[in-house]
């Protein structure tokens, strides 16, 4: 399969394959808003999300993509507005109890156990209810920490402490913690971020791989490298200033005006 | 069969215990302990090897919650004293023997610990130390209030316990309770040491790192914090009912801030977060503060002719601060980790087969 997924294909074919149609809402989100004082980070925002889809949020600096993030793992509650997983409220949960839920997780920037080894890093992650419920007959949590450690490509820093290992390596630590507990709907906040082009390729492929392998899980990326991300997901979703300014495939967002004069500052003027 | 048994047991021993210098180490050091009593150094080094056993209890038991799990308890004197007082309480009122006294100490010491867990989960880092360092100072205030005298004794507190081996002349009793409390200490010492290194552990050390991160992780911060809170304060009120009995006394200076304070210079002195280092560091500071700073010292004071001033005693604390500040600048990770530490580099250094000086050796390693 890693040949077909050469970088630089067109791979929202295969995404739109694996789907195969079928669509039921995992994540609904209602009119939700947060403010912080008298600045409100996220505006009536409302979306939902299918399931097995990988869709993007873009927005410029300042736009409330965290905030939403925060708001969806409840780390933030919203002043108004519902968010449903599956049917079921989860506003006002505490945040161990959605990850329990299968709503799990990264954060922008990284947050390793610093004492701990690598493979002990993600054991914690196998250590909560769901993380335990899911790991296969026969078992161990020690193997099924090594296979996830080898889906990101960090099999050879297992024993490593986390202190010592870089910044790049981390990334993709923090996404084998995410996917640990085998979530429904994983949010991945700025993966990209400080990876150089090289790292920025594998973590790509690895997570189509994590998406074809799982075609019934749902990814948000909160991604600034748009070049990376727009080759990656089906639909994007644009944020600005805390509301959500438009939504749509990839090119539809390229080409849209609104979309270009936020991130470049004004209308283009064409000479 | 039997040899067969045995030689798994050897093996296994080689496994697990021979071939890691440290592990090793700490079981010579079980069998030289194992041999003091026949070194007829008398009844009064007997007991302070008794005290410095229960003080790594209860220093080890503050290693797991500090160390391990990051929640800074500057009252770990509440539990000591809890551990103490109810031993007393049963004792006076119900005239229980010590084989039922202790396990209700310790039972009750560790259900002050579940009960204390919840109000300390609110906050965090030098709030929760100067919370815990209130309750055992209220305890201590409680245990003195005249009204209450008829229950806990007053100023006084509790006299006469009963010690573990009545039966026996003075000499073998101290000789069978330093056995006792050895044991117990291997014991305890062993079941937090494998606390600490399960899975159960990773999660203790995940929550010191980065609450949020184990949050992010499904991690339930606060059962985990208040499991942490239980088997510490098990093992704290294990070394305090263990002291009342050993000393026949339970009284309010067991609940006071030197009490308090006592495993923190026990744990820097040996190493924080290493289990063992307590251990290592109860021995150094019993040896250093009862037989060289209470002995040798007067003795060679007066065999030059002169007397240490009466005041000496309370610039001993003095002393023990400035020895910790000095190894936690020089020092950090204490000084049974730093051994270790130097032991694991031999080790890499024998192994990468070089003969010379060792500075040499240390060279070429960093070279490969």
């Amino acid at each position: 399969m890693n040949e077909d997924l050469e970088f630089g294909r067109d791979t929202r074919k295969l995404n739109t394959e694996v789907k195969g149609g079928s669509a039921m809402q995992v994540l609904e989100v209602e009119n939700i808003t947060k403010s912080f004082g008298g600045l409100k980070a996220v505006d009536n925002v409302s979306f939902h999300i299918d399931e097995g889809e990988l869709v993007g949020i873009i927005g410029p600096n300042g736009a409330g993509k965290t905030t939403l993030f925060n708001l969806l793992s409840c780390f933030l509650s919203p002043d108004s507005g519902t968010i449903k997983f599956k049917g079921e409220n989860i506003i006002g949960m505490a945040p161990h109890k959605v990850v329990n839920l299968g709503i799990a997780r990264t954060f922008q920037v990284v947050r390793p156990f610093r004492h701990l080894p690598v493979i002990a890093n993600v054991m914690v992650a196998l250590k909560s209810p769901r993380g335990a419920k899911k790991i296969e007959w026969l078992k161990t949590m020690e193997r099924k920490a090594a296979d996830l450690l080898e889906d990101v490509g960090l099999s050879e820093l297992m024993l490593e402490p986390a202190e010592n290992v870089g910044h790049g390596d981390l990334k993709r630590l923090e996404i084998a913690k995410a996917l640990a507990t085998e979530p429904d709907v994983l949010l991945l906040d700025e993966p990209f971020g400080g990876l150089n082009p090289l790292e920025v390729d594998f973590l790509t492929k690895s997570i189509l791989r994590m998406h074809l392998d799982e075609p019934r899980r749902s990814i948000i990326i909160v991604e600034h490298k748009l070049y990376a991300l727009m080759k990656l997901v089906k639909e994007v979703k644009v944020l600005h200033r805390g509301k959500k300014i438009a939504e749509g495939t990839p090119e539809e967002i390229a080409n849209n005006k609104k979309v270009v004069e936020v991130y470049m500052g004004g209308p283009i003027k064409h000479a | 069969m039997v040899r067969s048994y045995f030689r798994r047991a050897y093996s296994s021993f080689t496994a697990h215990v021979f071939d890691i210098p440290p592990r090793f180490m700490a079981f010579l050091f079980f069998l030289l302990l194992l041999t003091v009593p026949a070194m007829q150094l008398g009844s009064y080094v007997l007991r302070l090897l008794i005290m410095a056993n229960i003080f790594a209890i209860f220093a080890v038991s503050w290693d797991l919650l500090v160390g391990r799990t990051g929640q800074i308890s500057l009252g770990h004197a509440l539990f000591f004293g809890i551990g103490g007082y109810t031993s007393g309480l049963l004792f006076q009122f119900f005239a229980l023997p010590i084989w039922v006294t202790i396990p209700a100490a310790v039972a009750i010491g560790a259900l002050a610990g579940f009960l204390i867990g919840f109000p300390c989960l609110r906050v965090k880092g030098p709030y929760l130390a100067l919370i815990t360092m209130a309750f055992p100072l209220i305890l201590s205030n409680l245990v003195k209030w005249s009204p209450l005298e008829p229950i806990f004794g007053g100023e006084l507190g509790f006299r006469s316990l009963p010690p573990f081996f009545p039966f026996l002349p003075f000499t073998q009793a101290i000789m069978a309770e330093y056995y006792l409390i050895l044991l117990l200490l291997f014991v305890s010492s062993i079941v937090i040491y494998k606390i600490a290194n399960s899975k159960t552990g990773i999660v203790f050390v995940s929550i010191l790192d980065d609450e949020v991160a184990s949050k992010a992780c499904g991690i339930n911060v606060t059962r985990y914090k208040i499991f942490a809170f239980t088997i510490s304060s098990f093992f704290a009120s294990l070394a305090g009912c263990l002291q009342a009995h050993i000393l026949k006394l339970a009284n309010p200076p067991m609940f006071s801030l030197d009490i308090s304070f006592l495993p923190v210079i026990l744990t820097f002195l040996g190493g924080i977060g290493t289990i063992y280092g307590p251990i290592v560091g109860s021995y150094i500071y019993v040896i250093l503060d009862r037989y060289i700073m209470s002995i040798l010292l007067p003795k060679a004071f007066e065999s030059v002719g002169w007397t240490l001033p009466r005041e000496f005693d309370f610039a001993k604390l003095l002393i023990f601060t400035l020895i910790v500040l000095v190894l936690i600048i020089k020092w950090p990770r204490g000084l049974a980790r730093f051994a270790t530490d130097e032991l694991q580099n031999l080790e890499e250094a024998r192994d990468l087969d070089e003969r010379g000086p060792r500075i040499w050796k240390r060279y070429k390693k960093t070279k490969h």
